[in-house]
């Protein structure tokens, strides 16, 4: 292989590039074009992985080039793509291939803009499209030889991500697109929803997206038991064991909101499965760190904690009319041949960077079991890195010694067009 | 006779407050649900400028120069609204959409409407008090917020009351 391989997984919350055959992507960033409030353009976001850069993020205003997970802005996506060539990665496309993401079921003028901008606005010399799903698949199969996932080559794959969830039926590296099942609910949505939770309950954070998704990765869990975890939050003496608070940034002592106290953020743990074996017991001390300080911002979250991933499994909660995650892998399923389906059930991977919930497998399980016949199994796998898991299959498919075979080269679309280039994907 | 007319105008008012209300809280519902895909959270002043567009700082400064400047701007800002245009008038992916026309397609064909997995087969819903998040029971009779308890009745009467409802 003369040319290296650029792998790139374009996600609406995260882009994840690096080369291909590495184990971990060189550099993370947001998918955006950001302005804080101590600058008058849009910026482009630090990688996540630069923590020492301590930008005030409050009341930060943000353009996303990907909407409801679809590639609807090119003009932005160049921007933020040119900057990730030039500066962070740096290569130059013209000698370089491409194996880039997108969801599956992407609509015709959205495929053509994103073939336009690979070929005609930086000239890599071939690309290959894959749909997340099948890399995940490809990564899990690698990475366990001798399970029913790689001995069938056929799996369902879960993906939770920032625009929506797909519920993918996987066979031999292939999407079985007929059987894609979606919910519109993502992380963005789960942070929108927290936010105007927050907004109503205590203050105004509508314009604080990132402050929110930090309290919502820190702060929220599936609850196993929502009637008994509700009656918990209730609760106004210090008994409370899932009350939590978090503290906003003030720009003059520290820039970043933190929880004020992330061991008693832990104690949801402790309650598990079952009912009346909740820990309530406090020391004393902890009751004088838990007095509010009038100096600083705070929000309080008791049940705000699990009512957000708890629409995940009901939509209905938020008035939408669409079926939870544990029926949307049952339809998916059941959309298959009847000889794909205890496989299906019995190899189902979550990934996505909405899974990293607690205790979302649990629930989950809990849930599916009893839609799913009693003669199949139900057995649910957990990536270990569930945000770069994507990445590391394309990673892996991009080591493979016959990917250059499997391109489409840039005097090929020039002569076919996008659409029949597009053929060869089975897109 | 005249109090008949009465009685009828009041029950035809009494219909037309009804659907009035009950649109706008429907219209409320559909507003909030596309308020979850917002990416920033208030509305978005779009500025047109903010691309580094320079013919009207050079229109204060070289007045002496105008007619030439003035033709010259006149074909830039010409240009470089076409480039606005171009910019700023993204398609919004509802519209791309639309524009796919995925209906014509035929039946065996997956596409982006078909993977959407539709209704719960159960129509039950829970609902969570506005003001403290358990589940409530009860609903104000004047917008339709949902409550839990008097306590919470009396905070949603005092504060929130009609917020959304024009």
């Amino acid at each position: 292989m003369s040319n290296n391989i650029v792998v790139l997984d374009n996600g609406g919350g995260l882009i994840k590039a690096g080369q291909g055959g590495e184990r971990d992507p060189l550099v993370v960033i947001p998918n955006c074009l950001f302005k804080p409030l101590s600058s008058k353009k849009f910026i482009y976001p630090p990688p996540l992985s630069d923590l020492d850069v301590d930008i005030d993020l409050t009341s930060a205003a943000v353009r996303r080039p990907i909407d409801r997970g679809y590639l609807i802005n090119p003009d932005l996506q160049r921007d933020i793509w040119s900057h990730l060539f030039s500066s962070l990665l740096r290569i130059t496309p013209t000698s370089s291939s491409l194996l880039l993401t997108e969801p599956p079921l992407s609509i015709p003028s959205v495929q053509r803009a994103t073939d336009e901008l690979v070929f005609e606005d930086f000239g890599f010399s071939s690309l290959y499209l894959a749909n997340p799903q099948s890399l995940v698949h490809l990564y899990e199969a690698s990475r366990q030889p001798g399970s029913i996932l790689s001995r069938t080559q056929c799996s369902l794959v879960v993906d939770c991500g920032f625009s929506f969830t797909h519920a993918v039926p996987v066979l031999h590296n292939f999407t079985l697109n007929y059987a894609v099942k979606r919910i519109d609910l993502g992380g963005k949505a789960f942070t929108n929803y927290l936010k105007e939770l927050v907004s109503y309950r205590s203050i105004n954070v509508m314009d604080q997206t990132f402050l929110m998704d930090d309290a919502k990765e820190k702060l929220c869990f599936v609850s196993l038991d929502l009637h008994r975890d509700l009656n918990l939050a209730r609760e106004r003496r210090t008994g409370n064991v899932l009350k939590s608070t978090y503290v906003l940034p003030d720009g003059v002592t520290h820039t970043k909101g933190y929880v004020k106290d992330p061991q008693s953020a832990k104690s949801f743990l402790t309650l598990g499965l079952s009912d009346g074996g909740a820990n309530t017991v406090m020391d004393k001390v902890d009751v004088e760190k838990k007095k509010a300080d009038m100096n600083k911002n705070e929000i309080d979250l008791t049940n705000e904690r699990f009512l957000v991933p708890e629409t995940l499994f009901q939509p209905a909660d938020l008035g939408m009319n669409q079926a939870g995650i544990a029926e949307c892998i049952v339809r998916a399923v059941s959309s298959c041949h009847s000889y794909l389906q205890p496989v299906l059930y019995q190899s189902i991977i979550l990934t996505g960077g909405s899974t990293l919930f607690p205790q979302l497998k649990e629930r989950l399980e809990r849930e599916l079991r009893p839609l799913v016949p009693d003669h199949f199994d139900v057995k649910i796998t957990t990536q270990e890195d569930p945000i770069l898991g994507v990445w590391r299959g394309g990673s892996l498919l991009a080591s493979s010694p016959d990917f250059e075979s499997m391109c489409v080269t840039k005097a090929e679309y020039e002569e076919l067009g996008s659409a029949r280039c597009r053929r060869r994907f089975f897109h | 006779m005249v109090k008949w007319r009465i009685v009828e105008c009041r029950v035809g008012l009494a219909r037309l407050l009804r659907r009035w209300r009950t649109d706008n809280r429907t219209q409320a519902a559909i507003a909030r649900l596309e308020a979850l895909e917002n990416d920033n959270g208030a509305v978005e002043v779009v500025d047109l400028n903010d691309d580094g567009e320079a013919s009207l700082d050079e229109d204060d400064d070289l007045g002496y120069v105008q007619k030439k400047q003035h033709k010259g701007s006149k074909r830039k800002t010409r240009q470089a609204k076409a480039l606005e245009a171009r910019k700023a008038h993204h398609k919004s992916f509802t519209e791309l959409l639309q524009e796919a026309n995925l209906e014509s397609l035929p039946s065996h064909v997956p596409t982006y409407l078909k993977a959407a997995v539709g209704p719960p087969s159960s129509s039950s819903r829970r609902h969570f008090c506005t003001v403290c998040g358990y589940i409530a029971g009860y609903s104000c009779c004047l917008c339709g917020m949902r409550f839990c308890s008097i306590r919470c009745q009396n905070i949603h009467k005092d504060t929130r009351c009609q917020k959304f409802v024009a």
